[in-house]
């Protein structure tokens, strides 16, 4: 029974890294105030780039970037429609995702089946010999490891950080920049950009990490998660972390139930972190939407036209 | 529990009418989007001829930005072109299936228009489309083959307006009651919805006598949609076609449509002036829900005859920008619907005629929406201060 848990635990962290990277992207892009549904296509793009990029030229790590330079180029089309074309954010966030998602389709049907140099999990000495803890944690691949320090670092640069007062001020009192002298435009273009730029990442750990293929679609929804994941965290890095551990987790038992012979239907399975993300808004109910960064929620209220 | 309710979901009234320019702020005021309140007669002319100029020159941008595209990617973007508006629009089996597409995406972007004009945002048309769907599914499963065909048809109807509406109005209920805003409820629950399904055809609903594939036996034939006259376009169109004029009626005509916009302009105001927001809401919410289930059941019983995993294929969020499209107008809806579907079909000429996936035609969707969104922000000048 260990080794189930062991196994689902493992599973969940290695399964939840890129959730976790989109997850943070998206708070920081909405930290300034600004939703982006488009996720699901930054990490589409992410993952065709990363992916072509290693192909071509056979280091992971230019794939890496390539995935990073890709989910913010994408994430900048929604800026430009939503800061600088204001634009309704939910219809721009969906479009950008169809874009990708055309995108990717059009220019990644030449890497499917390809073979990459992927990164491969690497696990860390002395560390992953720890009964149980050294399994679920320190073996797996190095944008796992990487993320491990980057939830931190996205909470230290929102709460701790100068930049970080700028985004969460565009995201709660715009005029206040405007006071001090600052442009609200520019501090939500770099947020919505960099948010992009996670979002891609979340999507070349998928392909050069997780799965080490490409294939049309690759994110089936990954996307969307991670902006449920969102606002189940509360707009918090920290707790975007321990949810996307929990999401992951939900994605890794049934497989883990099925190898061990458990007739279980995996869908069923699949419905529980949206069941439980609606629960938790629902029990949290004015809580969440008081966390929300106000001129987010401004957004959600704002009248269609 | 409408007075305790409603000020926790519009947070104080400078909020509200902060908010960019009420599309009902003055019913009928010139310009304002989506109010179908027309001024004049010639202006109104002056406002398709601008409206049809915009649509133009958005095609126009979109196609010479595709054109790089598939340049970038070696085709010769004239022959790709030439061949896909052979196959698309010049013969007759592709011409119906616009029409056959348009039906649900018409459906589908009608349950944001009646939702919008309330101030809802309804993303989740596509959960409400599998629901209808599965709903429709359930009936053909247990009564297709001991009830007449036409009964079946109506009891499908009934039962996927009902399951839209049911699904719908959980979100609507979930934001009255507890303050879980629409957008994200409804959103989360497209995926509830499409795990339901898949539940259910992995295994309660699985076709014993299929091929192994995860589907639900076939609709008898009698339950099946009729077609047209000759056509292969089946009723679901002439369907879409009622509810749109029924839709366009009730919002323009009645008080119930005349009190949503209301409540769309200024909630603050509508519920200070004693109007019931909380059950307003709910109703343009339960009549959105049950639109988009109509939608999944016209395509279950005119299409697919069978649920299977990947049936709406995107309907749900392509008719979500069809409506952004139409600018939430009832009838200008019919054309988006239409234009989108023929993207669709056009993207299966892509495939068969040059080779490429037939994915691609969402990268000229997504360039036709982001210029016609960038277009539709220019003409709000000013507005829209956050």
């Amino acid at each position: 029974m260990s080794s189930l848990a062991v196994d689902v635990l493992s599973g969940a962290v290695v399964g939840g890294t890129a959730i976790m990277f989109a997850g943070l992207g998206e708070t920081v892009s909405e930290r300034a105030g600004v939703i982006n549904l488009g996720t699901e296509g930054c990490m589409l793009g992410g993952a065709l780039a990363a992916y072509a990029a290693t192909a071509t030229s056979g280091s992971p790590w230019v794939g890496v970037l390539a995935g990073i330079g890709a989910g913010a180029a994408l994430a900048a089309v929604h800026a430009v429609l939503v800061v600088a074309r204001k634009a309704n954010q939910f219809a721009a966030g969906l479009t950008v995702m169809f874009f990708a998602l055309g995108l990717t389709s059009l220019f990644g049907a030449a890497y499917v089946g390809r073979q990459i140099n992927s990164l491969d999990p690497w696990d860390v000495p002395g560390l992953s010999s720890i009964p149980w803890v050294g399994e679920i944690l320190f073996t797996h691949d190095p944008l796992t490891y990487l993320s491990f320090f980057v939830a931190p670092a996205v909470w230290w640069l929102l709460y701790r950080s100068r930049v970080g007062l700028l985004v969460r001020t565009a995201g709660e009192h715009s005029e206040v920049l405007l006071v001090h002298g600052y442009s609200t435009s520019t501090v939500r273009y770099a947020s919505v950009i960099a948010g992009g730029g996670l979002c891609g990442l979340g999507g070349a750990h998928l392909s050069i990490a997780y799965s080490n293929a490409w294939f049309e679609n690759m994110t089936v929804g990954r996307g969307f998660i991670a902006v449920a994941l969102v606002i189940f965290a509360t707009w918090n890095p920290l707790r975007v972390m321990a949810g996307s551990y929990l999401f992951g987790a939900a994605l890794a038992l049934s497989p883990a139930l099925q190898a061990r012979g458990y007739g279980i239907n995996q869908f069923a399975l699949d419905a529980i972190p949206f069941v439980v993300t609606i629960l938790v808004l629902a029990v949290l109910g004015k809580r969440t939407l008081l966390a929300a960064p106000d001129e987010l929620r401004r957004v959600f209220e704002t009248r269609t036209a | 529990m409408t007075e305790a309710t409603i000020p926790a979901q519009f947070s104080p009234p400078d909020a509200a009418t902060a908010a960019p320019p009420p599309a009902s702020g003055a019913p009928g005021a010139p310009g304002a989007p989506g109010s179908p309140a027309a001024p004049a007669a010639e202006s109104r002319l002056a406002g398709i001829g601008r409206g049809l100029g915009r649509w133009a020159a958005a095609l126009g941008a979109a196609l010479v930005v595709f054109t790089v595209l598939l340049l970038a990617k070696g085709a010769n973007p004239f022959t790709v072109y030439a061949d896909v508006w052979t196959s698309t629009f010049t013969n007759t089996p592709s011409i119906e299936q616009i029409f056959v597409k348009a039906a649900p995406l018409l459906l589908g972007a009608l349950a944001v228009v009646v939702p919008a004009r309330a101030g809802l945002v309804n993303v989740g048309g596509e959960g409400q489309i599998v629901i209808g769907a599965v709903a429709a599914g359930g009936i053909a499963l247990a009564f297709d083959d001991k009830l007449g065909g036409g009964l079946v048809v109506v009891l499908m109807v009934v039962a996927a307006m009902a399951a839209g509406a049911a699904w719908a109005g959980l979100a609507a209920l979930l934001r009255l009651t507890v303050g879980i805003n629409e957008a994200v409820s409804t959103l989360l629950m497209n995926y509830i919805a499409l795990d339901i399904l898949l539940y259910l055809i992995y295994s309660p609903w699985k076709d014993p006598d299929g091929t192994g594939q995860p589907t639900s036996a076939e609709l008898a034939d009698p339950a099946k949609l009729p077609y047209l006259g000759m056509s292969a376009v089946h009723v679901g169109f002439v369907f879409a076609l009622i509810a749109t004029a029924v839709v366009f009626v009730l919002l323009r005509y009645t008080t119930w449509g005349f009190r949503l916009r209301v409540i769309g302009g200024n909630p603050e105001a509508a519920r200070r002036a004693g109007l019931p927001v909380a059950l307003l809401l709910l109703s343009a919410m339960l009549v959105g829900g049950a639109l988009a289930g109509l939608a999944g059941m016209v395509h279950f019983a005119g299409v697919e005859y069978k649920l299977r995993t990947g049936i709406t294929t995107n309907f749900g969020y392509i008719a979500f920008l069809a409506s952004w499209l139409a600018r939430h107008n009832p009838l200008s809806v019919v054309v988006a619907a239409l234009a989108l579907a023929a993207i669709t079909v056009a993207g299966d000429s892509l495939q068969l005629d040059a080779g490429l996936p037939a994915a691609t035609v969402n990268i000229l969707m997504g360039l036709v929406l982001i210029a016609v969104l960038g277009w539709t922000a220019r003409r709000k000048s000013g507005g829209n201060a956050r």
